[in-house]
């Protein structure tokens, strides 16, 4: 993967916004959209999953995380401030790309004699930072570990039949059904390999400040001194490339504090969690912001109340809504109109199908046309709404959020229907995901998602006929069926394929209903470069490739 | 003397087992659920996997059995695990419990300092512009919420003019008097209009008193009886203020450590209370009850030492 080619996709990927972006805004019909004032054109942003190649060492570097990480033990915490500081220290089976695409990493040989079976060759040479080599008795505690079902990544083992030691470098893992997923999840939290004495000696502490950690990677944990700092330190002995950077101390700091730390230079970096972050810090001095693809995005989510059961009636709310309007004045233009449920950083694979396929998504116009509305009031005709019945609209407080209902409720006046708005506060908020009774409250959650696999078929499992995510009942038995197919195809031509089918099921039915995709964001010390931008800073070691743009 | 300390430990205990009864109820009953924020990630909300969770940490039992638990770990010393953090309570506390007082001495020094010094100034110069501008100022100080004076002072001498550190609380004695000087005068400004009325009021009572009189007619200099027969009958309630409003501020941290960044017991509980996270809100909770009571406790012990009056009646 050399850095032109994935700077060409970018710029596909970008070129494509732009053309949906004019698409949409060349109907001529004057609407009453919110203006994109000083807000960037979201259309036009260029989504880019790398920065240019660092060239100069670094002592060290300070790095902001939003918030203290709850544990460095992945297995019973994942909280994504760990992940950021763990994935330059700890090492997986497979890893995933900037580019969102995976590889074998720690296992430098995947083979699969047949569709229900996996067989792994561990890399040599490899050693755990306290100077242990990395054995196959390792690689086989770590992956029956991840799978406990007590453990975060349980369910990615759902399939697995055995796992067992074939050889001194050698892991064979059976399934009782095929499961694309599975390769994907390696590269996640499900990969990591840990040390065995270690993790064990350290038993409930592991994972805790003052604990060492157990991994592989290119930095060792130097020390996490609880409510302060967490450093990460070059090791000397890596297997592979060594870093640029000796070390990075990560301290944390929400909203304001964390931006006047970029702001005055307090920090060097930070991957910016909520699009609002970036657009304060958007064209300070000093600061270079670098946008790339990630799998998240905002979405609306119908519940079991019912008053979004006909799809009809789901479709013309898609129609009618402002997702460029919410761009612009709920999320400074950081965020990017959208017609599926996951972001382009869902595309590890086969990435010129699904951008094709998102130009076809149908029902999900950046800006309503005149021609939309008109299609829209006709659905609502056709299915017979009640216009009585106001659809309540569920929502927290936050700035975003609340445009986003504002905007339902204004769509839905479009055509006809009557929309109101529910608001909690952000300690209740979640349980709308969690609680059947609670999301009895409402029609419709002003939600957002993300998923941790580059793949979108790591998505649409959620809309079967039995999924705990599928509130509103949708039954297809042609979608569960291709849904469960494509689930077991590992060909990823095939599986492409299967999951745009899928996808134009799910979004003609307008399951749920998306807004927008949400980038992920570097903020960067303009002195600085290196890091990938893309959502892979979540598991790729993007601390080793940080260096100083002059050698 | 005896009985009297022993009935006031017995009475400081039963307010803490009072007090943390009160506080576990409370917790429990605030709306949201703990579990969501166990279960990690949003699409493992499955019905199933969130038993799990509330079988794992006990969640799925009644509050009393869940308070007999805590409190039971608790007599042996032993504040369990956070949930959140799968740390010790005890740690994630010794960790961030220094910062906190450093951060409240540093504001009690400075609204000492500052308001008792000002309240002396006014009461001296009564009437004049300088009294009609130290309570006009103080006022207008104490009217401002900690938290627009914290983002005030971050935005101008942090960010603009640069002086300050923006966020962390600093290493070493000069780093952390560096990093803590605009979040402790964000915190003390509030308490300067209240110290420095009560300075006023009480140094006009004392001087109004008889033997004021009697000293300002034999001669005695003016700054030898402000300082000698003014205010130092007047140090009974300045004293008791003082006490209260630094006791206050023990729990009142809370703001301006967000706004500057600084990871003290006040930052921790107010995360621990948004995701339901039963030992550390607990424990910071009772830790701040606890500081109150010390406090109190001890401004009520030094008080007969200043004033005769007062040990005289006690007797």
């Amino acid at each position: 993967m050399t850095h032109t080619t994935s700077r060409r996709t970018a710029l596909a990927a970008g070129l494509v916004a732009a053309t949906l972006a004019a698409a949409a805004g060349c109907s001529g019909a004057t609407r009453n959209t919110a203006g994109s004032g000083s807000a960037t054109d979201a259309g036009a942003r260029e989504l880019t999953p790398v920065t240019a190649p660092a060239k100069g060492e670094l002592a060290g570097a300070d790095w902001l995380l939003e918030d203290e990480p709850d544990s460095l033990d992945l297995d019973t915490q994942g909280s994504s401030a760990g992940r950021v500081v763990l994935t330059n220290v700890c090492e997986r089976l497979y890893q995933l790309q900037p580019d969102m695409s995976t590889k074998p990493f720690l296992a430098e040989k995947a083979e699969t004699p047949d569709d229900k079976t996996l067989v792994l060759t561990l890399r040599d040479g490899v050693t755990f930072h306290d100077g242990t080599p990395m054995t196959a008795d390792d690689v086989l505690w770590s992956l029956e570990r991840h799978a406990d079902p007590d453990m975060e990544q349980g369910d990615e083992f759902g399939n697995v039949a055995a796992m067992k030691k074939t050889g001194d470098r050698r892991i064979t893992i059976t399934f009782k059904a095929p499961d694309a997923m599975f390769f994907k999840a390696l590269a996640g939290d499900a990969g990591i390999v840990w040390n065995k004495e270690q993790v064990e000696k350290a038993g409930k502490d592991f994972g805790t400040p003052g604990q060492p950690d157990a991994c592989t990677g290119p930095y060792a944990l130097g020390g996490w001194k609880s409510g302060d700092s967490i450093t990460i330190e070059r090791y000397d002995a890596y297997w592979g490339e060594k870093p640029l950077t000796k070390k990075v101390t990560f301290r944390w700091a929400t909203d304001s504090a964390l931006v006047n730390a970029l702001t005055t230079g307090a920090a060097d970096g930070a991957y910016a969690e909520s699009p609002n972050t970036a657009s304060a810090l958007d064209g300070k001095k000093g600061i270079e912001q670098h946008y790339g693809p990630s799998t998240a995005s905002l979405v609306l989510i119908p519940t079991e109340r019912g008053g979004l059961k006909d799809p009809k009636v789901r479709r013309a709310l898609s129609l009618a809504l402002d997702r460029k309007g919410i761009a612009a004045s709920g999320y400074g233009g950081m965020v990017q109109p959208w017609g599926t449920p996951v972001g382009s950083g869902a595309w590890g694979y086969e990435k010129p199908v699904f951008e094709a396929a998102q130009k076809d998504i149908a029902y999900a116009p950046a800006g309503p046309t005149a021609d939309d509305l008109a299609a829209a009031e006709e659905l609502v005709k056709d299915a017979g709404a009640d216009a009585a019945t106001p659809i309540v609209i569920g929502t927290d407080a936050s700035q975003g959020r609340t445009v986003v209902a504002n905007a339902v409720r204004a769509a839905l006046q479009r055509i006809g229907l009557k929309g109101q708005i529910k608001t909690v506060p952000t300690a209740q908020f979640e349980q709308f995901y969690s609680d059947p009774e609670i999301r009895g409250e409402i029609d419709v959650l002003v939600g957002d998602w993300y998923i941790s696999k580059a793949d979108p078929m790591g998505f649409y499992d959620n809309a079967l006929s039995d999924s705990s995510n599928n509130w509103v009942g949708f039954k297809d038995e042609a979608y569960d069926a291709k849904v469960k197919q494509a689930l077991g195809t590992l060909d990823d031509a095939a599986r492409a394929k299967l999951a745009v089918e899928v996808q134009k099921t799910f979004t003609d039915a307008a399951v749920w209903i998306s807004v927008a995709q949400v980038p992920s964001v570097l903020v960067l010390n303009e002195k600085l470069t290196g890091p990938p931008a893309s959502m892979a800073y979540l598991y790729y070691p993007w601390a080793a490739e940080l260096g100083a743009k002059k050698g | 003397m005896l009985a009297r300390t022993s009935r006031r430990l017995a009475g400081l205990l039963a307010t803490l087992l009072a007090a943390s009864f009160v506080i576990f109820a409370a917790v429990y009953a605030a709306p949201g659920d703990p579990a969501v924020f166990l279960a990690g990630g949003r699409d493992k909300l499955t019905p199933e996997k969130l038993e799990l969770v509330r079988a794992q940490y006990h969640l799925d039992e009644p509050l009393v059995v869940q308070y007999g638990r805590w409190l039971g770990d608790c007599l042996q010393f032993d504040l369990g695990r956070s949930f959140k953090y799968s740390d010790q309570v005890a740690d994630l506390l010794t960790a961030r419990f220094p910062t906190t007082l450093a951060l409240v001495a540093y504001a009690t020094v400075l609204f000492v300092v500052l308001g008792v010094g000002a309240g002396v100034l006014a009461a001296v110069r009564r009437g004049t512009w300088i009294d009609s501008a130290v309570v006009g100022g103080t006022t207008l100080a104490a009217s401002v919420p900690s938290f627009v004076s914290a983002i005030a002072l971050v935005a101008l001498f942090g960010v603009q003019l640069g002086w300050f550190p923006v966020t962390g609380s600093g290493e070493g004695f000069t780093g952390t008097l560096h990093h803590l000087t605009l979040p402790a005068l964000a915190l003390a400004l509030g308490a300067l209009a209240l110290i420095s009325r009560v300075t006023r009021q009480a140094m006009a009572d004392a001087g109004a008193a008889d033997h004021v009189e009697v000293a300002r007619a034999s001669g005695i200099p003016e700054r030898e009886i402000v300082l000698r027969h003014v205010l130092r009958n007047a140090l009974g309630p300045i004293v008791t203020m003082c006490g209260l409003v630094m006791a206050g501020m023990l729990a009142g941290t809370v703001v301006v450590e967000t706004a500057f960044g600084i990871s003290g017991i006040g930052s921790l509980l107010v995360g621990a209370i948004n995701t339901h996270d039963f030992p550390v809100a607990q424990a910071v909770l009772l830790l701040m009850v606890t500081g109150y009571i010390v406090v109190t406790t001890l401004v009520d012990l030094v008080h007969p030492l200043l004033d005769p009056r007062v040990k005289e009646a006690a007797a």
